[in-house]
């Protein structure tokens, strides 16, 4: 069975990274450099959000005598993940009204 | 005399036997870098399901430059391969070595303290943590490897109990074994001997008996570390005199822990080094091609 944990936030580093254009494939080492995480920490990161539909990945065919290069990028579903996790940190640092004892 | 043997000859069968592997690589030496050669290693771990990534990490690593950078990166990956999921049974083998490790140590820290054998004692643990620390990764690699997980480990427990049924059990036995030389060719020599030749046959694999062996020796130490540092703590500094170091109470549990970890090294490369060659020679006899017909006389 699939724990569905919240993300942590690296994770979230990555998904917002990968959201930034979502149409866009990405090589690994961009996200590493890009979010600023070790490649032992990113793998894992891409191996879970692959497992939970959340990310595409792909193949670039290799050149000369370099291999094929792994590419990845959001699926709708994580695209709408990210959309939701994005509105739920903006209301929970969205400042609440206090109610004032006399409005009660 | 089985000591000798095995650390004189040993090494040379192994120089000789890299040698017939691949001629050109032992003399000229390896013709990839070393963050490749780390990486395609620790990929090699990863379940039949995960290769895809193992892939891609190869393939990233690929179109890195500068030797630093591709370092870092196949350290990181390496570390992600190591632990990354599904693990399967072997889970269970590695918690297992986990726990028994822990043990062990806790159990030498805890003498540390109660005895007070001061930095000296807290640098042996700290010695004998890393010695651990490798034992466990090696431990981790080598279970991952397909069919190695319980013949490796039921020869480190065969191992094991070969070797505690020689000194004997109890406490007593732990820190006063002295092996006769029969008992030393059994331990030294037929044992793992017969674990690496096991291993071979087991899998129809010389590459595969290896893998036992050296499985089979690292908890074999591991199982006999924890055995041994509990003899220490049951008997403290009673039981029979030491011959080295044991005129006072912290000298003869500060010597006793130390052989500890003296025999830890020691078994476990005997284990591995006969088993290795042990396996290597099974795989030889098996795939040895039959000899040739006589031709027949017209």
């Amino acid at each position: 069975m699939q724990r569905n944990r919240p993300p942590s936030p690296q994770t979230i580093n990555v998904l917002l990274a990968l959201a930034a254009d979502p149409a866009r494939w990405r090589y690994g080492y961009d996200l590493v450099t890009e979010v600023n995480l070790k490649s032992g920490s990113l793998y894992p990161i891409l191996v879970r959000l692959a497992d939970r539909d959340l990310l595409e990945t792909s193949w670039e065919p290799g050149v000369g005598s370099r291999p094929p290069r792994h590419l990845y990028r959001l699926t709708g579903a994580g695209r709408e993940f990210v959309a939701a996790l994005t509105a739920a940190r903006q209301d929970r640092t969205a400042p609440h009204p206090r109610r004032r004892l006399s409005e009660a | 005399m089985p000591f000798f043997i095995v650390f004189l000859l040993t090494p040379m069968c192994v120089a000789i036997a890299l040698y017939r592997r691949n001629p050109r690589r032992f003399l000229d030496g390896p013709t990839e870098d070393a963050p490749l050669r780390l990486l395609r290693w620790s990929t090699g771990l990863l379940s039949a399901r995960r290769a895809e990534w193992g892939q891609a990490m190869l393939g990233e690593l690929a179109h890195l430059d500068g030797r630093r950078r591709r370092l870092r990166f196949a350290l990181g990956c390496a570390g992600a391969a190591l632990i990354m999921p599904p693990w399967g049974r072997a889970a269970a083998g590695h918690w297992a070595a986990i726990a028994i490790t822990a043990g062990s140590l806790a159990m030498y820290a805890r003498l540390t303290v109660h005895y007070g054998l001061g930095t000296g004692g807290w640098i042996a643990l700290a010695v004998l943590g890393i010695i651990c620390a490798g034992y466990l990764l090696g431990v981790s690699a080598l279970l991952r490897r397909p069919g190695v997980a319980l013949p490796g480990l039921s020869g480190g427990v065969f191992a094991t109990v070969v070797g505690l049924s020689m000194s004997g059990f109890t406490a007593v036995d732990q820190v006063s074994f002295i092996p006769s030389p029969w008992q030393q060719w059994v331990m030294v020599i037929a044992v793992p001997a017969a674990i690496g030749a096991a291993g071979t046959l087991w899998r129809r694999d010389p590459a595969a008996g290896r893998r036992v062996a050296r499985l089979a020796a690292l908890s074999a130490g591991l199982l006999r570390l924890l055995y041994a540092t509990v003899a220490v703590a049951v008997l403290g500094a009673g039981g029979p005199p030491d011959a080295a170091g044991g005129y006072t109470i912290r000298g003869t549990v500060s010597e006793r822990l130390g052989n500890n970890i003296v025999d830890l090294a020691v078994g476990t490369l005997l284990i591995a080094m006969v088993g290795w060659a042990a396996a290597a020679l099974a795989g030889y006899l098996v795939r040895r091609p039959p000899a040739p017909a006589p031709a027949q006389e017209m």
